[in-house]
């Protein structure tokens, strides 16, 4: 057996380079860990790549048939944006959750117990989950000359920064969760209590409000439908005037994810249905406040037992 | 000047809502010590252990680590000491060289230098040509060997081993066994603990933890000839003289619970 000299050998440790918590190398390393471990998960890019044709192809071309169209886009260019959101709260939740086992059977032992400041741990972990939820919501956006849908670079780019900040914010969201549980049978119970309400009151798969019909009879001349667009309500199929209950009205209004997926809509689709303002403020300002409460959550929880 | 205990506790306790895990204990470990902590699952061992390695803070009492406060000087306590955990703390979806490399970069180990230390420790691990595969396929005895390698990476100079022949063959124990006495040999402290009577026995001193208290605390040689209580007595006597009771487990912790339902292939583990 070769016996290195641990003494002799111990390399020149400079120790960990920071500035209050913020080290960049480990911000680095723990976002490359992250990626590596995506990187050789097949089964995360096999989800994604079911539930875009699940959700885009099937559906959209099932609901398609019935919704000839929504505000001039067809059904499947109307919910692109909603299926990239999907992928985005699946992954990004899916890295935040791992937190707990990897807490109590995986690295992040290590970790903690290393002169590392956690902040930077945390940091690291949520980039690196914001990289992924990037990565997985480009997988519908492959599909769009598929659904008749033209990029641009400049759509693509926008999407990809509403893709990162909508990633930060899932991540920094099931971080404080993943901070709250101590086992994770429950897991199950929040990908489907967490991810699918912030999915379907999201405006994703529907409109906020519209005018359905589609029976060929009754479409809209252009110039009412000029009008009622001026009062933010959009022809679908044209005919009768829908709107959504109040009750769900306000739960769509209230989840962040609506905001951030109508900014994703707007760039893609150059169509949008909340105030531009509140989009832009919830997409850049929101994921800043949750990542500082996540990593303060997540240093916490793993410093002081 | 003389050199600061490897570890020096005082009193040091660690609760848990109304359970006292570590109930007062004190005791002081010299540098280059081979030291174990006997006792059943549930006496306090990893507690205790987890206190020293600052990963829980104590509820009362103190503790050091070469002179260093767990507390107060966590920072300087964390660079100087080295742990390999109970059961791997490895990222099992990434390779040898990968997990080697996150530990050179939580260390500070310059940039320059990290090459050759991973190097060197995939070397003494004994791991070179696998360097590259999934940690997720490597045996018990790799892992083991690939962790304490780990631990050794920044040069501490005291290693931590909680239960570390847990779950090993008997060759992968003697590989272990070599391992640590050659970390011996270069004046490494070694602390670990055990609920392995022939262990302990081979150990420099040995602590005999107990609900939290320590009932007893000599070299072997001392403990059969204080509580033996006959002619040809071993450490097993010595227990069951102190505690009147046999080494035995006690009921399986939460994180046990998470252990076995990731190894039951539970939801989205590893």
């Amino acid at each position: 057996m070769t016996v290195v000299a641990t003494k002799t050998a111990a390399p020149s440790s400079a120790g960990v380079r920071s500035w209050a918590g913020f080290a960049p190398s480990v911000i680095w390393i723990m976002w490359k860990r992250e990626l590596l471990r995506y990187g050789r998960d097949r089964s995360q890019l096999f989800g994604g790549l079911s539930r875009t044709i699940l959700w885009l192809v099937v559906l959209g071309y099932g609901i398609g048939a019935a919704l000839r169209e929504i505000e001039g886009y067809t059904y499947a260019q109307y919910i692109l944006p909603g299926v990239i959101t999907l992928n985005v709260l699946f992954s990004s939740l899916q890295c935040a959750i791992a937190l707990v086992w990897d807490r109590e059977v995986g690295l992040l032992r290590e970790v903690v117990i290393s002169p590392s400041p956690m902040l930077s741990v945390a940091l690291g972990k949520m980039l690196g989950g914001a990289c992924i939820a990037v990565l997985q919501g480009t997988i519908p956006l492959l599909f769009s000359p598929l659904i008749g849908l033209h990029l641009t670079v400049w759509s693509v780019l926008g999407a990809w920064v509403v893709m990162f900040f909508m990633g930060i914010l899932i991540t920094a969201i099931g971080v404080l969760i993943a901070t709250r549980l101590k086992t994770f049978e429950g897991f199950g119970s929040i990908s489907n209590g967490v991810i699918q309400p912030l999915y379907f009151l999201s405006g994703s798969v529907f409109p906020l409000k519209g005018i359905i019909g589609g029976v060929g009879m009754l479409d809209i001349p252009d110039s009412i439908r000029e009008e009622l667009r001026r009062i933010g309500i959009y022809a679908i199929g044209g005919g009768w005037l829908v709107q959504l209950p109040a009750w769900l009205q306000i739960l769509v209004y209230i989840n962040p994810v609506s905001y951030l997926l109508d900014l994703l809509r707007y760039v893609l689709l150059d169509f949008q249905q909340l105030p531009l303002t509140a989009d832009v403020l919830v997409t850049f300002a929101l994921p800043v406040v949750a990542v500082v409460l996540a990593a303060a959550a997540m240093s916490r929880t793993l410093q002081h037992r | 000047m003389a050199l600061a205990p490897a570890i020096e506790t005082v009193a040091l306790e660690r609760r848990y809502g109304e359970t006292l895990a570590v109930a007062g204990i004190s005791l002081v470990v010299d540098q280059g010590e081979f030291f174990a902590i006997l006792g059943p699952n549930g006496a306090g061992k990893t507690t205790l252990m987890h206190m020293l390695t600052t990963l829980i803070t104590p509820s009362a009492g103190t503790a050091a680590v070469l002179g260093f406060d767990v507390v107060r000087q966590r920072a300087e306590v964390r660079k100087r000491l080295g742990m390999v955990f109970q059961d791997p703390a490895l990222d099992e979806r990434l390779n040898a060289r990968e997990n080697l490399e996150i530990h050179a970069v939580l260390y500070g180990i310059a940039r320059s230098d990290r090459r050759a230390a991973i190097e060197k420790s995939l070397d003494w691990a004994a791991l070179t040509e696998v360097a590259g595969r999934r940690v997720r396929s490597f045996s018990g005895g790799m892992k083991r060997r690939l962790e304490l390698a780990r631990a050794l990476m920044h040069g501490p100079r005291v290693l931590f081993l909680d239960e570390p022949t847990i779950g090993l063959d008997p060759q992968g124990r003697r590989d272990l066994w070599d391992r640590i006495a050659a970390i011996r040999e270069e004046g490494v402290t070694v602390l670990m603990t055990t609920h392995n009577l022939a262990e302990a026995n081979a150990c420099d001193r040995v602590a005999i933890v107990e609900k939290g208290k320590l009932i007893a605390l000599g070299t072997p040689a001392e403990l059969i000839a204080e509580h033996g209580g006959r002619e040809d007595a071993d450490l097993e006597d010595v227990f069951i003289n102190l505690t009147g009771r046999q080494l035995r487990d006690e009921a399986a912790t939460a994180r046990e619970h998470i252990v076995s339902f990731s190894k039951r292939g539970g939801e989205l583990t590893r």
